[in-house]
């Protein structure tokens, strides 16, 4: 293993540069040096003036996702020797994100696509404490278990061409969380969710590219989840034209 | 000062990525078949026209060039179902059978039927039967 890699990173100064661009630093190599604490090197001792986020180094905040060599990965889970035989890699801010300095994006729409589908419970009729807790079944947490572990970093978003080519669509890690409550036993929303799923911006501007799989640091399988969405939009149109030839209403 | 810096994507965003190769080969495997279909009704219509008109279509159907794009549309389609039916267990979910259970069940299913297909399309052959 040689004593040092060549890290490339895309510098955007917003006021100096119009477009990102590559400045090379070159970090000592070692086995276990995550690309987040070489990211942390660079700034401590070669660069003080680049900017990435991060926060808990284990890959549970999901602050420090950026692309790498081209793959929207997380800087903590990326370790230096997966690139040591090259000698380089080269990271810039997530795609489809608009860069707001060096490798830290603008996540404010992705945020809102996640409050769009109303990711929390609703009771028809909140019980009273005294009631006790909503229980449930080890069955019953396993149907939404493994869309609960996401982690909100984007990289599906990141690796999903059509939120790359408009960014309206909710996209993989909202269409997920709005699984994930539709299949939870203690929610009652699944009804005010489904707009959003029907929607243009819903779950059919999805076409199943799949990378969003792929890429999640956490096995989320947010592709899964929003053709999961596609089954369940499908039901409801068909339900819906049953009411509507019972002469009910437009649900 | 805040000045976002977006590039709109560009028409070749599928060049860098493998995944995305991968993707746009499987949705391309429509074009193949869009064209088979069109050859079909053209083959109806030919029939349409009586027997001289239809025989001469299967003449033009056995040179090299159709040959060749027959067996391109009949690769498109094997690949279009493979990585269809591989995408089944993400949306079928039925509790108790396991995601691959499901795929190799369509695998079989799609298998048998192809045959049963195939062996009626040459049973009823019109020129003369299976194997002629």
């Amino acid at each position: 293993m040689s004593d040092s890699i060549a890290i490339y990173v895309a510098r955007y100064r917003p006021g100096e540069d119009d477009a990102p661009t590559e400045q090379r630093y070159d970090v000592p190599l070692s086995a276990d040096l995550s690309v987040l604490e070489a990211l942390n090197y660079i700034k401590d001792e070669l660069d003080p003036t680049l900017s990435y986020r991060w926060s808990c180094r284990m890959a549970i905040c999901g602050s420090c996702g950026v692309m790498i060599d081209g793959e929207p990965r997380l800087g903590c889970k990326t370790f230096l020797r997966e690139f040591a035989g090259r000698g380089e890699l080269h990271l810039r801010a997530l795609d489809h994100f608009p860069v707001e300095r060096d490798l830290v994006v603008d996540l404010e729409g992705f945020m809102g696509h996640l409050e769009t589908v109303k990711p929390w419970m609703f009771h028809e009729a909140e019980r009273p404490v005294a009631e006790g807790e909503y229980r449930q079944t080890p069955a019953e947490l396993e149907r939404y278990q493994q869309f609960s572990q996401c982690i909100n970093c984007g990289l599906c978003y990141a690796a999903c061409p059509q939120f790359g080519r408009d960014d309206s669509f909710l996209g993989p890690a909202a269409l997920t969380l709005a699984l994930r409550y539709n299949l939870d036993s203690r929610d009652e929303g699944s009804a005010e969710r489904m707009p959003f799923l029907n929607a243009d911006e819903g779950v059919w501007r999805c076409t199943f590219v799949g990378y969003c799989s792929e890429v999640c640091p956490k096995d989320v399988d947010p592709a899964a989840a929003v053709n999961r969405g596609k089954v369940a939009s499908t039901i409801n149109y068909g339900l819906n034209l049953l009411r509507l030839a019972g002469g009910k209403r437009d649900a | 000062m805040r000045r976002p810096w977006r590039p709109a994507q560009r028409w070749n965003w599928w060049q860098h990525n493998p995944a995305y190769r991968r993707y746009l080969l499987r949705e391309a495997t429509a074009l193949p078949l869009f064209v088979y279909a069109l050859v079909l009704v053209s083959g109806l219509y030919r029939y349409t026209q009586g027997q001289l008109a239809f025989t001469r279509w299967l003449e033009a159907m056995q040179s090299p060039g159709w040959l060749a794009f027959h067996a391109l549309a009949a690769a498109a389609c094997v690949l279009h179902a493979i990585t269809w039916i591989e995408l089944v267990p993400k949306l079928l979910v039925v509790p108790g059978i396991s995601g691959p259970t499901i795929k190799r069940g369509h695998q079989v299913a799609a298998l048998i039927g192809s045959a049963v297909i195939v062996g009626a399309a040459l049973a009823s052959w019109p020129l003369g039967g299976a194997g002629s």
